[in-house]
């Protein structure tokens, strides 16, 4: 009897018409009683809510009086598996225990967006912003220097963390007090 | 004078349905392109105009200035040849094609068939001769392309459309019996007076329909049995080498086919432009001169019916492996297809007056 009913089934093309009326119910659904929508989203029209986690383009932040944040430690480009970041650690004219980035790159070809230096940064210099639109045309664009980076932070992350001085001025702060550890409004 | 209007008539009726099949071909790229996505969840072409409309065009134009390129090695004669040959017998064969009913109008004193180009008394088999041609334009342009891709393509064609061309001439064979004539007009003539009498369901043709469509998908290189042009082992098959305007021919070429087997089946199988009820559906309304708008639009509707069930099956099914076409080809429509000869032979001879 199994012999037979697959005999029909082949003659009938069952599976084939089962198959059939799958796609035709997409099709009835989507078309027809319109209860069924397109999974599709017009990508340069519409785009994706991003998760608060989504790692992006890397920025380099400011205090609010608008001073860099980095200290120039090259902790990041310690903490970097893929060698994309270059810092170029100077001292502050006059008051040699105070140091900044005097350059900073970023070769974003190579970036694969791990985060590792955002972990490492001390004083919360870095941050992954949610930009992702980064294609340019010729790649050496891609080696991102200070200004681009902090023009990325600025226009990613408008409220800035407050300087607090709990040290002399002179002297290179962490910005981290151990007790009272100032609100992140970024 | 009289040779003049009759010429000037088939002329301006030739260009109407060079216009209209041209015109349809450019839109069904977009009409296949959307029906699948709407199967699949998907959208389709949306960018160009609302919804995508204009994509057609903006195909159009980016093929038409695209860079003609023929390969180093490539025999150049045979290579620009191919797309013509298989271009030009997909438009040909709409020649014989009744499109609405056969009835004559006075044009200047002379008598015109508007919606039949030429009734040939072999309307049938000129068709097949021309398919027969068109598969010769994609045999060459695979072998000129100097490509293994092509080659391998323009093979797989060969075979494919040779043997399924076989199937579909004989599953014609059981119609061309109940009808009597080689003459697409006369075929579609002996089905009037309701469905009941279209040979699908009057003449039990059901076993040479399945036959048919099946072979005329095969034979128009479409999925499940694209395997000419297989994109996931091929490239584009005996396409590959193609750019441009040649594609272009290759592209309107193989969506004409799609419409000239859909006709075709419109035609042998479920009546050509006869309404399934046994008058026109005007003439119950009273409008009995309106019968051949109504004519026209059931032939439309029955080949756009093919021209989905085509979009509807390449969105359902996965294409076949070499040995299963072949197998099918040989050992399963062909015995099929003799069987509904000879039974439609023995019928036709036992039961004729």
């Amino acid at each position: 009897m199994p012999a037979v009913a697959q005999w029909v089934k082949t003659l009938t093309f069952y599976e084939i018409l089962i198959g059939m009326k799958a796609t035709f119910s997409v099709f009835f659904h989507r078309i027809i009683l319109r209860d069924r929508r397109a999974v599709t989203l017009q990508y340069p029209h519409e785009k994706r809510d991003l998760p608060g986690t989504y790692r992006g383009m890397i920025a380099l932040l400011r205090y609010d009086d608008g001073t860099d944040k980095c200290v120039g430690c090259d902790l990041c480009e310690a903490a970097c598996p893929s060698r994309v970041i270059t810092v170029i650690s100077a001292e502050v004219e006059g008051e040699p225990m105070k140091r900044f980035a005097k350059e900073y790159y970023m070769d974003m070809t190579r970036c694969l967006f791990c985060g590792l230096c955002v972990d490492a940064c001390p004083v919360d210099a870095l941050a992954m912003t949610k930009e992702y639109e980064w294609a340019v045309y010729n790649k050496r664009d891609l080696r991102l220097d200070k200004d681009q980076l902090l023009a990325i932070g600025d226009r990613n992350f408008p409220e800035r963390e407050k300087k607090i001085e709990h040290q002399h001025h002179n002297v290179a702060t962490f910005n981290i007090g151990y007790k009272n550890f100032p609100p992140k409004t970024s | 004078m009289d040779t003049l209007v009759f010429a000037g008539a088939s002329v301006v009726k030739i260009a109407m349905v060079m216009g209209v099949v041209l015109l349809t071909v450019a839109f069904l790229t977009l009409a296949e392109r959307k029906v699948l996505s709407w199967m699949q969840d998907r959208m389709g072409p949306m960018e160009v105009g609302p919804y995508g409309i204009l994509q057609p065009v903006a195909d159009g134009l980016k093929l038409f200035f695209k860079e003609d390129i023929i390969p180093a090695g490539a025999n150049w004669l045979l290579f620009s040849l191919a797309p013509i040959l298989s271009f030009v017998p997909a438009l040909i064969g709409f020649a014989v094609i009744p499109y609405g009913p056969n009835q004559a109008i006075e044009v200047f004193g002379v008598t015109v068939k508007p919606f039949v180009i030429s009734d040939i008394n072999i309307g049938i088999l000129y068709i097949l001769a021309f398919t027969s041609i068109g598969a010769y334009g994609v045999i060459l342009g695979g072998w000129a392309s100097n490509n293994k891709y092509s080659l391998l393509g323009g093979l797989r064609a060969a075979a494919q459309v040779i043997s399924y061309e076989l199937n579909i001439g004989l599953a014609i064979v059981g119609v061309v019996i109940l009808s009597g004539s080689l003459s697409m007009v006369r075929i579609a003539e002996g089905q009037a007076g309701g469905f009941w009498h279209w040979y699908l369901f009057g003449g039990l043709q059901i076993v040479a329909f399945v036959v048919y469509v099946i072979s005329a998908v095969a034979e128009t290189n479409r999925l499940p049995f694209d395997l000419p042009e297989a994109e996931s082992e091929l490239v584009a098959g005996w396409m590959t080498e193609y750019s441009g305007m040649r594609f272009a021919f290759f592209f309107l070429a193989e969506y004409a086919n799609m419409i000239l087997v859909s006709c075709i089946a419109a035609v042998l199988f479920l009546g050509g432009w006869h309404a399934p009820t046994p008058q026109p559906l005007v003439v119950y309304l009273g409008w009995p001169h309106l019968a051949w708008i109504e004519g026209v639009l059931w032939f439309m509707v029955k080949v756009y019916f093919f021209i989905f069930m085509f979009f509807w099956i390449r969105a359902t099914l996965p294409r076949l492996r070499y040995d299963q076409l072949m197998r099918f080809g040989w050992k399963v429509m062909l015995p099929l297809a003799l069987a509904n000869v000879m039974v439609t032979s023995i019928v036709v001879y036992l039961l004729r007056d």
